[in-house]
């Protein structure tokens, strides 16, 4: 799962492949994918994993890291 | 809300609350004061807030209980709304309507006179549909009815907002007892304080100065006009997040903590920025409710990247009010969203300009452009 995400991460939304993301890179409150990206990772998520993450889920403050995605995407 | 009655009703709510012992009795007496606040204001949304609260409060339980059931969540969501336009939104849409019938002269012209529209009836609405959603998602349970009916009634955020989640709200006020703490009432009252300041101070001022000049805006060249409109917005920012303000530091006298709803907006370096620092419990309200659901009705690039935005802000603008100013306002902002993802798609393809957009300078530009973009963007909405 998390090597998936990054890659999906890297592929479509970073203005630079070569930045280095880890569980812990701050990808949305950085600025590293913009809000409007959002949708497309939360529809990305549903098709790959199966799993549909309410948007109220979807934010800086949840969603933030790669680690933070898995545990919320594990909980749905 | 800035009112003898608010602050006498405050302050002697938050004595007799603190000096009750259960949590529960406690959300009665708020629930009570509530009402009596609303019964000062306007006598008749009593009923309305009442008869609402049951109405979702019932729906809550069923979609609850019948998850697969998606027409549940619709039928309730259908209903608020036809609510919501009822009272407010017949008169504008007859007067489409019979704009219409002057192209069509087959149809019937027919006059539908306003109703009085009941006090807090757009926000009570919009924690409405969240709430039943939020159910539907799976976030939150029901809870008890008292707590949802404080929810709906709480009169330090009934007004003016914010449009506080049941999410966040539930676990604070179904806790056995919330406990006092000074540094609580000391941060309501300093919250207080600095919302009168901005309102009072800043925000009344600044209206004293340019008012004169929107009343008669012919009679002034175009310098003035744009300084008048610089005052006006700084003057809508001062004035409604004073009472953002003073919401939330209220609230903090009974130790219920309400999300905050700005973040120096006009500091903003992008226009996206600015939505996630500008009343920011209705754009997250917006972004969860509507911008989401709507952008996966299609993948065309064109419906996500040039409608969605436009739609949704268009609405967003109708919230404010049923007019077409607002409504102008709305796509004006959803205009402008939809170039900013045209320029980020941009920038990512082209990897020496993304490294531009990083320098200070640049961010510095940016945060000039949003806020220019955003203050021509208040002479519709005035």
């Amino acid at each position: 799962m998390k090597d998936k995400l990054i890659e999906f991460i890297r592929d479509e939304f970073l203005d630079d492949p070569d930045v280095e993301i880890t569980e812990q890179t701050k990808l949305i409150s950085s600025g590293l994918i913009d809000s409007f990206s959002l949708v497309s990772l939360q529809v990305f998520i549903e098709k790959e994993f199966g799993k549909k993450i309410p948007a109220p889920r979807i934010t800086a403050e949840s969603f933030d890291t790669i680690e933070q995605m898995i545990k919320i995407i594990e909980q749905f | 809300m800035i009112s003898l009655q608010y602050f006498v009703l405050l302050i002697a709510t938050a004595i007799l609350y603190w000096i009750i012992p259960r949590q529960t009795l406690r959300n009665v007496l708020l629930i009570l004061s509530s009402f009596a606040f609303i019964y000062l204001m306007d006598k008749y949304s009593v009923v309305v807030v009442l008869a609402l609260s049951i109405l979702s409060y019932l729906f809550g339980v069923l979609i609850h209980k019948y998850l697969q059931k998606a027409w549940i969540h619709t039928v309730g969501v259908l209903l608020l709304l036809g609510v919501l336009i009822g009272f407010k939104y017949l008169g504008f849409l007859n007067g489409i309507y019979n704009s219409l019938t002057s192209f069509i002269s087959a149809l019937p012209r027919f006059e539908i006179r306003n109703l009085l529209l009941p006090l807090g009836l757009s926000y009570i609405v919009f924690k409405h549909i969240s709430y039943l959603t939020d159910i539907k998602w799976t976030l939150v349970k029901p809870g008890r009815f008292i707590d949802f009916l404080l929810y709906s009634s709480l009169f330090t955020i009934f007004v003016a907002g914010p449009i506080e989640r049941f999410e966040r709200f539930k676990p604070q006020v179904e806790q056995e007892r919330l406990k006092f703490s000074w540094s609580d009432i000391d941060y309501g009252f300093t919250r207080i304080v600095f919302g009168m300041f901005k309102k009072l101070v800043l925000a009344d001022w600044i209206g004293y100065l340019i008012n004169p000049v929107w009343e008669d805006l012919s009679s002034y060249g175009a310098g003035i006009r744009l300084l008048a409109l610089l005052g006006y917005s700084f003057q809508v920012y001062f004035d409604f997040s004073a009472y953002s303000d003073i919401a939330i530091g209220s609230s903090r006298f009974f130790g219920i903590r309400i999300m905050e709803n700005f973040n120096n907006p006009y500091l903003a370096p992008n226009l996206s920025q600015f939505w996630r620092r500008w009343h920011i419990s209705l754009s997250d309200w917006i972004r969860d409710y509507l911008f989401f659901p709507l952008s996966k009705l299609s993948s065309k690039r064109i419906w996500q990247v040039f409608f969605v935005p436009v739609i949704a802000m268009a609405l967003c603008g109708l919230w404010h009010g049923p007019s077409w100013n607002y409504v102008i306002w709305g796509v004006w902002h959803g205009v402008g969203l939809s170039v900013l993802q045209l320029w980020n798609t941009y920038k990512r393809k082209h990897k020496r300009l993304a490294k531009i957009t990083k320098a200070n300078w640049f961010r510095f530009a940016g945060v000039l452009m949003t806020f220019s973009f955003v203050t021509l963007g208040w002479w519709w909405f005035r």
